[in-house]
């Protein structure tokens, strides 16, 4: 999440924003979000729904009360999945998808 | 005024685990040895190693550092030293002042340890041709009977803040070895940029 934290301002020149989800409560990730000073939005989604919609493979043995592991979703303008990818953010490659995706779109 | 944004990130972190460090494995050597005695890493940096005592240590990228040195010394256990560079270090502020602060929350992993760090040394130094931040710190970990003393120096690479730090632990009784410090010191102030990195090129 740190490093997330760190290449916000390149996400912004990248026309870009990020969100984290997570299934944890409001309260811990307000704890969380205060602890390691971030400063974009935590989505709390106790229930789950965004991993199943992300379709995330839960950790096994956990499909009562599903944990899902990371993934990093980009998603363009139009709502369309443009890039998926499971384990720790691989940052300078999600920076060099984002800094593609900003030039097919053009300048504002 | 600008349009409004048109695309949107979003990191599914669910788990909301912090990454482990997993250990490179090489098949090929990422430096070479200059004519002047000094380590070219992967083209990118360029430094004076320590003496052969220490041993090179490396993770991937997105660990808690780079690549470093780590010496085994005489004593009672955990009796070692270990200096590393690191392009990531804890923390996300560009102000070396509050830099440190962030990256002393969790520094030696404060929140799972109970060593709290005390502030022994702050200054300002020059590092890798501009200004930086030196810190030297102590921890004591009375159940484990251990203790650890530490030097962070803060410097920037383009608009981003990177760190050397050196920890050497020791028994609760043990004594520090300045030494190290010392090799530590030589090896930051020789420490050189060969080429802009991946953020200032992006």
């Amino acid at each position: 999440m740190e490093g997330h934290q760190r290449n916000l301002s390149l996400y912004e020149r990248f026309n870009a924003r990020v969100v984290g989800v997570s299934r944890d409560d409001v309260t811990t990730l307000k704890y969380w979000a205060k602890s390691l000073d971030l400063t974009f939005p935590l989505l709390s989604n106790v229930t789950g729904f965004f991993g199943n919609y992300f379709y995330v493979k839960p950790e096994p043995g956990t499909e009562n009360y599903p944990i899902f592991g990371r993934r990093t979703v980009i998603i363009d303008k139009k709502g369309i999945i443009r890039y998926v990818r499971d384990g720790s953010p691989d940052f300078k490659d999600i920076l060099l998808f984002l800094k593609k995706l900003n030039q097919e779109g053009g300048k504002p | 005024m600008r349009r409004y944004l048109w695309m949107l990130l979003c990191c599914a972190l669910v788990g909301m685990m912090l990454s482990a460090c997993a250990t490179m494995e090489t098949t090929q050597k990422p430096y070479k040895l200059s004519q002047q005695g000094t380590v070219i890493w992967n083209d990118e940096f360029e430094f004076k190693p320590p003496s052969p005592g220490w041993k090179l240590v490396q993770v991937e990228a997105g660990g808690e550092f780079g690549f470093g040195f780590l010496r085994t010394d005489p004593g009672e256990f955990p009796s070692q030293s270990m200096f590393v560079y690191d392009e990531e270090p804890f923390g996300c502020s560009t102000k070396f002042d509050d830099r440190e602060e962030e990256f002393f929350k969790r520094y030696l992993w404060a929140t799972t340890f109970n060593i709290s760090m005390e502030i022994l040394e702050k200054n300002k130094v020059q590092v890798l041709g501009g200004e930086g931040l030196a810190v030297v710190a102590e921890g004591k970990d009375p159940i484990k009977k251990e203790k650890v003393k530490s030097k962070v120096v803060f410097g920037k690479r383009g608009d981003r803040v990177v760190a050397f730090y050196l920890t050497q632990w020791r028994h609760i009784d043990g004594t520090y070895d300045p030494s190290a410090f010392e090799i530590f010191d030589k090896f930051v102030a020789s420490f050189k940029f060969l080429k802009k990195s991946f953020y200032e090129t992006l």
